[in-house]
């Protein structure tokens, strides 16, 4: 049998890649909007990779991830604001809280066999249901924005997680995709993973093979909330302030789409799908929101992201994953390397 | 008290029915092609917008709107059917409901650069004031739509049961294989269907303009509030969405009268949670 090499083309274009990512901030260090919508991008990829797990392998049509990426803003920004507690610690307490969330609703819906458009919709209602419990709890939530404190001795804070500067925002962001990106692919070749991938396919015939299908479906749950609360408790402090709108159906369901858009089941592809299409709605935004004032540019890059789900859904329903794949073996046997 | 509570239920009931209209929709089209529409809410915003357009441009009442706006619906839904659903039909199911989640956003954002994302309303209907019954106060606007919505509910009941078109489509609901085989054309069986539940949201929207305005994101509770009724009623039981649809419309009028309007969902949200866990094939469920 052939040993595979550690050098093979693969890897480097991982380590390539990587490379690149940690690099670009020293090229951007003066154009703070740039590092902005880098980190942005992350951030989608992030959620996006975490749902590729409960919507690309196991095939559950989850909207309720701004649900818990609320869950962790909120709880990361209060611990921080009551408490003094600093965002490092209170990030995982809200993912946990986020996890706990997700089990408690995840238990009873999976084990009276709540699936497909149910259980989409059941989620979808999640992320309304707590925008409005958040506004009438005017403890914690309420209609003001609660802005998150800054520290005194300078614009630089590493205990309040609070800069002056996108680029550790950015790191953390990248931080958080590697681990995310080695979560997906350690269970997409796991026993874990491959149930959950047939599970997509056929939900019967993999419990006729003995397989608990509820137990597969609640794990990829909270392995994917977790994320997101994680994920929450930094889109906070990027931020700076705590508002219900964070709980916001559109960022559901902009995750979704690049989960879709990007390839179910395939670990790079949100990535991609994020990369092209936040840095498009961005461009969007930046050079048209002159010409259509109010909400009307909100609508125009929604038209288009919703234009490219279906076109992607209906010709291409894995998604642009393997045209790049296909394209990257292409350059290789052109190149020839093997 | 009790007298707020029975007004805030005699409200709620003649909203459900409006609900019950809607979930129709939605009713027929996922019994009878099995095909989830997540854009159904949207279809009634939508629509509402559509009325809005027509009675501003034509100085028409709201409720004669869907003279027009059912047509429109009609064609609109044969044009989504051909155009998208049909081609999702032997697809994953998840890639199936993702092409209608796009078809939510689109509309969403269809409304949202049309109408810059302000709500718009009519003037007000010709059906206005309010008569008494047994001392408490019903308005008339949404008796008469109660009493509309019902008329249509009964006459789709009638179609189904009584009629060509209606029985291949309960055919196709039971058997696809079998109807095919006694000469049921599916594909035209199904655009005519998802038409039919598309054109159900025109009605739904003139009355709803009759008394309220519309803004682009009320889609997103119209859906959910439809998707609610269907589960309480089940899948195939007419009488069973009436019923449905007023309890879930004197959910929605208690939590608003008696708690907090912002949270008129949660109501909603509890009643569909606990009747996915406790009867998943709903209060009437036929199949």
């Amino acid at each position: 049998m052939k040993q595979p090499k550690l050098l093979n083309s693969r890897n480097i274009a991982i380590l390539a890649a990587l490379a690149i990512a940690i690099a670009l901030p020293l090229f951007l260090r003066n154009n703070q909007y740039v590092l902005f919508l880098a980190t942005t991008v992350l951030l989608y990829a992030v959620l996006a990779s975490a749902w590729n797990i409960i919507g690309g392998m196991a095939g559950q049509l989850d909207l309720g991830a701004a649900a818990y990426v609320g869950l962790g803003a909120f709880t990361t920004g209060t611990l921080l604001i009551r408490f003094d507690l600093t965002p490092w610690v209170g990030m995982f307490i809200g993912a946990l809280l986020a996890m706990g969330v997700a089990t408690l609703i995840g238990i009873p819906l999976f084990g009276f066999k709540v699936k497909e458009v149910w259980y989409a919709l059941s989620s979808s209602a999640l992320v309304e249901v707590f925008r409005a419990t958040f506004m009438m709890w005017n403890k914690v939530g309420g209609p003001t924005e609660r802005y998150l404190p800054f520290s005194a001795e300078g614009p630089r804070s590493w205990y309040l997680m609070r800069f002056n500067t996108y680029v550790p925002y950015f790191y953390i962001m990248l931080a958080l995709l590697v681990i995310v990106f080695i979560i997906n692919q350690r269970i997409r070749y796991s026993k874990l993973g491959y149930s959950l991938l047939a599970l997509g396919e056929d939900e019967d015939a993999v419990e006729v093979l003995g397989v608990d299908s509820r137990l597969c479906k609640l794990k990829a749950l909270m392995i994917y909330s977790f994320v997101a609360g994680l994920v929450g408790g930094v889109y906070g402090c990027i931020y700076g302030y705590l508002h219900p709108s964070f709980f916001s159906t559109d960022m559901s369901l902009e995750v979704v789409i690049l989960g879709i858009v990007g390839g179910m089941g395939v670990t790079y592809g949100p990535l991609l799908a994020a990369i092209f299409l936040v840095s498009f709605r961005e461009y969007l935004r930046a050079s048209l929101s002159g010409m259509f004032p109010g909400k009307g540019l909100e609508g125009l890059y929604l038209m288009v992201y919703a234009l490219i789900l279906i076109v992607v859904a209906l010709f291409q329903p894995r998604g642009i994953a393997p045209l790049i794949k296909r394209g990257f073996l292409k350059l290789k046997s052109f190149v020839g390397v093997k | 008290m009790t007298e707020t509570a029975i007004q805030s239920i005699i409200t709620g009931v003649l909203m459900g029915m409006i609900y019950a209209l809607i979930a129709l929709g939605i009713s027929i089209i996922f019994g009878v092609m099995n095909v989830v529409n997540f854009a159904h809410g949207d279809f009634v915003m939508f629509s509402m917008y559509l009325s809005y357009v027509l009675g501003t441009a034509l100085v028409w009442d709201a409720v004669q709107t869907p003279l027009l706006t059912f047509p429109i619906l009609l064609i609109f839904g044969l044009i989504v059917y051909y155009l998208i659903i049909d081609r999702t039909l032997r697809q994953l199911y998840v890639v199936q409901l993702a092409a209608t989640v796009g078809l939510q956003i689109m509309m969403r954002a269809a409304a949202l650069v049309i109408w810059r994302g302000q709500p718009r309303a009519l003037q007000y209907s010709f059906i206005q004031g309010n008569f008494e019954i047994f001392g408490f106060q019903v308005l008339t606007s949404r008796f008469v739509a109660a009493l509309i919505s019902l008329i249509f509910i009964a006459a789709i009941a009638y179609f189904m049961n009584k009629t060509w078109a209606g029985a291949a489509m309960r055919a196709a609901s039971d058997d696809l294989d079998a109807a095919t085989l006694m000469g049921v054309n599916y594909r035209r069986t199904y655009a005519l269907t998802f038409a039919l539940g598309s054109a159900l949201t025109a009605i739904a929207g003139g009355l709803l303009m009759s008394f309220q305005q519309t803004d682009p994101v009320g889609g997103i509770r119209f859906g959910f509030l439809s998707w609610c009724v269907l589960a309480l009623a089940g899948l195939g039981s007419i009488p069973g969405l009436i019923v449905a649809g007023a309890i879930v419309g004197i959910a929605e009028s208690l939590q608003v009268t008696f708690f907090n309007p912002q949270g008129r969902l949660l109501a909603v949200y509890a009643i569909f949670i606990l009747v996915l866990w406790l009867k998943p094939r709903g209060l009437f469920g036929r199949k």
